[in-house]
């Protein structure tokens, strides 16, 4: 039973990460109306930008500064890109995802070749952080806090900015209707650069918690972020922001119980198989899709 | 031109395309300050076409000028700042988002935000009770009054009133109309686009008669009332 | 012959075979990446089954169409008719999977891969003859009922609908074909090269595959002809430190070419245009 708890508290923890990567994801499919497939690409990359810092200047107010910094830029970075997609009369939402797989292949590509030689970087203990607390097998690490305690404040805070701020009723605005949104003189294109932003800072603040959480990152940690991204969207009902915290949430506690239990990367799967039922079940989502 | 006199919009030999099809062709039409211009005509002439057009939403080709601005050149965004609003056909407003969502909304272009929200439930009172509400579970004549109040804090000074009637009961349409003329009467211009021709002729100052995409005659609304191929056309015979 | 052009023709048919069973559910919109896993689960079977087995060729070519249909056949009852990301999520689901499930098995050689299946002695030949027969098989359906039914779901499937057209039996046979050409692919493959490795099997994999049909074009099963050999030969005769820059070089291809032109460099319509100009000379 310890055990069991020992493992839902780490995947509590892994889940919120999980929580902040499809809230990022989804805000800029429901405004700029993408699928982002590179998002996760961006924190990886934020993570090894967090890394050079920390190894070239051992100051952790500077790299957590950079790495927000690079994910914000790198998100701003796509933008003009995927407008000039959705902008060329009789493409689809489908023709995002097709380049958003297209700069994930460059992003890894870069990775895997340039940096650090393409071997996977790892963070030091210092920035890991140790052991908390200890109660039998049940041990909380520095990272675990810094994650359930940063996912909860960065959702709230989202969500705070969603319904009470007139950034959040135009988002809203424009994820319900477009054209009315449209009609209305609400500004479109203003208003998606915004969700880029938003999932820009929430992209750094992921990068942070990730590293500390895992305390290494390599090329292709983000092709399987990405995958988990994209299925607990579509687990939840694509769009759906609400839908994406529980299965996020869930889904990072299955895989903490099942690396618990099974033996070795047998263990990577166990949720996939998870997630593959629900969905050939459920097509269309367990809460319901907010995007066709 | 009758009224004051000074050009407010101005549009001059705009057409529009969707695709291949012409929707309007060379329609050249003013609106001075103050007025209350209708624009008849069937289902599919064109009116909710060129109410867009004004907007930008409907691509337009020609010229259409707001106290000297050329609209063609800017977004709809930007329209909407310079001081035109619609009210769109089948009262659209935000239906997850609360009453009160919907009218802050109204204010994003708009400068006295909470005064003006305060100036809307004094027009609408029932919006007030209702204000928490989510806007989709109204009635449909009170999503009209949603609709109109959001168009009216954007600060417009015209507004254009697309086919307010449709799908609602009569009483609630005589409300509606008693709105427009109230709105009118305190200094807003408003170009409306309306198939009921009778009940629009007899509040309106002029009227634009379009039919297939053309203005097929012009003139004072009361003058529209007693013409002959109008009461046969749009009237219905003898009223 | 070189072995390099060997190389390079063998490759290129292979994944033009690939190309194929991608593009014929993206007629209705499906990103079907379980041809992806369904190939390497063929492969596998196929080099099982020569290795440990001594089948032949042909009847392992002959039951992988079938299982290689015949999976993809199961799995569309339930996204023969989903949204384009829920197909998309199911086929990367399944080639994670079945990647995972490999390398934890000792029997198919694990991370270190499977090795000795007998090379076939006239690859080419026989992989051009099947990719003639692949091709004209596709060719029919394009220019059939079905084939005009599949592009208006693919413009509008409400529309289609109002038409009596049933878009989940359209999308559940292209997803069965796609299987199947996937699962004789996955056989071509083992034959050809001799060895297989679950590496193979992946995203790079994905990413190639979508690179050759967007850049090609997906409006036309002709596109991706020209866009395989280009794609797989260019790198070859480049040298070796610009070469291996190779996926990078394919994902700033498949961003520009969404941004540019995001049906490809081949459209349906480019051909009529041919076509036309042809029979009024």
């Amino acid at each position: 039973m310890e055990f069991f708890i020992a493992q839902v508290l780490n995947g509590l923890s892994l889940g919120s990460i999980y929580v902040l990567l499809v809230t990022g994801f989804n805000l800029m499919l429901l405004v700029a109306k993408i699928i982002q497939f590179a998002y996760p690409q961006f924190v990886v990359i934020s993570m090894y930008a967090t890394w050079a810092v920390l190894r070239a200047t051992n100051n952790v107010i500077l790299a957590i500064l950079v790495t927000i910094v690079v994910s914000i830029f790198l998100n701003l970075l796509s933008e003009p890109i995927f407008r000039r997609i959705t902008s060329i009369k009789g493409t689809d939402i489908n023709a995002t995802f097709v380049a958003s797989i297209g700069l994930s292949m460059v992003l890894v590509e870069i990775m895997s070749h340039s940096l650090n030689q393409g071997f996977p970087i790892s963070f030091s203990d210092n920035w890991v952080g140790g052991s908390v607390f200890r109660y039998g097998i049940i041990n909380i690490s520095r990272s675990s806090i810094f994650a359930w305690v940063g996912g909860i404040i960065v959702v709230v805070a989202f969500f705070y900015l969603l319904y009470r701020t007139m950034v959040g009723r135009l988002f809203r605005a424009i994820a319900e209707n477009r054209h009315v949104a449209k009609l209305f003189g609400i500004p479109i294109f203003k208003t998606s650069i915004m969700s880029y932003l938003i999932a820009g800072l929430l992209g750094g603040f992921i990068a942070l918690l990730l590293s500390m959480l895992i305390g290494t990152a390599s090329p292709w940690l983000g092709e399987s972020v990405a995958l988990k991204v994209l299925a607990v969207s579509i687990v939840a009902g694509l769009g759906n922001l609400k839908g994406g915290l529980f299965v996020g949430l869930a889904l990072g506690v299955v895989e903490s119980v099942a690396i618990g239990y099974v033996a070795g990367s047998w263990s990577n799967v166990i949720a996939f198989v998870i997630m593959l039922i629900v969905i050939l079940a459920k097509p269309k989502g367990l809460f319901g899709a907010a995007v066709e | 031109m009758n009224n004051n006199g000074t050009t407010f919009l101005k549009m001059n030999n705009v057409n529009v395309f969707y695709d291949s099809i012409q929707a309007l062709k060379n329609i050249s039409l003013e609106v001075a300050k103050s007025e209350f211009v209708v624009l008849i005509g069937a289902n599919g002439a064109g009116k909710s076409t060129l109410l867009k057009s004004i907007l930008n939403i409907q691509a337009p080709k020609g010229s259409i000028n707001f106290k000297g601005k050329e609209l063609t050149k800017l977004h709809t965004d930007e329209i909407v700042a310079n001081g035109i609003s619609i009210i769109p056909e089948g009262h659209l407003i935000f239906n997850s988002m609360s009453v009160l969502e919907n009218l802050q909304l109204g204010t994003y272009h708009g400068k006295k935000k909470e005064q003006s929200i305060e100036n809307i439930f004094g027009y609408f009172p029932i919006l007030r009770e209702r204000k928490e509400q989510t806007a989709g579970t109204l009635s449909g004549g009170e999503q009209q009054m949603l609709s109109i109040g959001r168009g009216l804090l954007s600060d417009p000074e015209l507004i254009l009133v697309d086919e307010p009637s449709l799908g609602l009961a009569p009483k609630i349409v005589n409300d509606i109309f008693d709105i427009l003329v109230k709105l009118n009467n305190v200094g807003y211009t408003i170009l409306l686009s309306e198939q009921n021709a009778k009940k629009s002729l007899e509040i309106a100052d002029r009227a634009y008669v379009l039919e297939t995409g053309n203005i097929v005659m012009e003139g004072q609304a009361d003058d529209l009332l007693n013409d002959e191929e109008i009461k046969d056309a749009y009237l219905g015979g003898s009223i | 012959m070189s072995s390099t052009l060997m190389y390079f023709l063998g490759f290129s048919m292979t994944y033009i075979l690939m190309a194929w069973s991608i593009y014929l559910p993206y007629r209705v919109k499906h990103l079907h990446f379980l041809a992806v896993a369904t190939m390497a689960v063929t492969s596998y079977m196929g080099g099982i089954l020569s290795v440990n087995f001594g089948w032949s060729f042909l009847p392992t070519l002959l039951l992988s169409i079938v299982i290689g249909a015949l999976i993809s056949y199961l799995i569309s009852h339930t996204i023969g008719n989903a949204p384009t990301f829920t197909v998309v999520i199911v086929g990367i689901t399944f080639v994670f999977i079945i990647k995972t499930a490999i390398e934890n098995t000792d029997y198919l050689g694990g991370t270190i891969g499977l090795f000795g299946i007998p090379v076939l002695d006239h690859p080419l030949i026989i992989l051009f003859a099947f990719l003639l027969v692949i091709g004209y098989f596709l060719y029919r359906i394009d220019h059939s009922r079905i084939g005009r039914a599949a592009s208006v779901i693919f413009t509008d499937e409400n529309l289609a609908k109002s038409m009596g057209i049933k878009p989940k039996q359209i999308g559940m046979l292209f997803q069965t074909i796609s299987g199947g050409i996937a699962g004789s692919a996955g056989v071509f493959y083992a034959f050809f090269v001799g060895s297989l490795f679950p590496d193979f099997f992946t995203f790079h994999l994905i990413g190639t595959l979508m690179t050759i049909l967007f850049i090609g074009g997906y409006t036309t099963m002709w596109g991706v002809i020209p866009a395989a050999l280009i794609l797989r030969g260019v790198p070859m005769i480049l040298p070796s430190s610009i070469a291996s820059w190779r996926l990078l070089i394919y994902g700033v291809l498949l961003v520009a070419i969404i941004a540019t032109k995001p049906k490809g460099l081949i459209t349906k319509k480019m051909l009529w245009e041919l076509l036309k100009k042809r029979s009024g000379s």
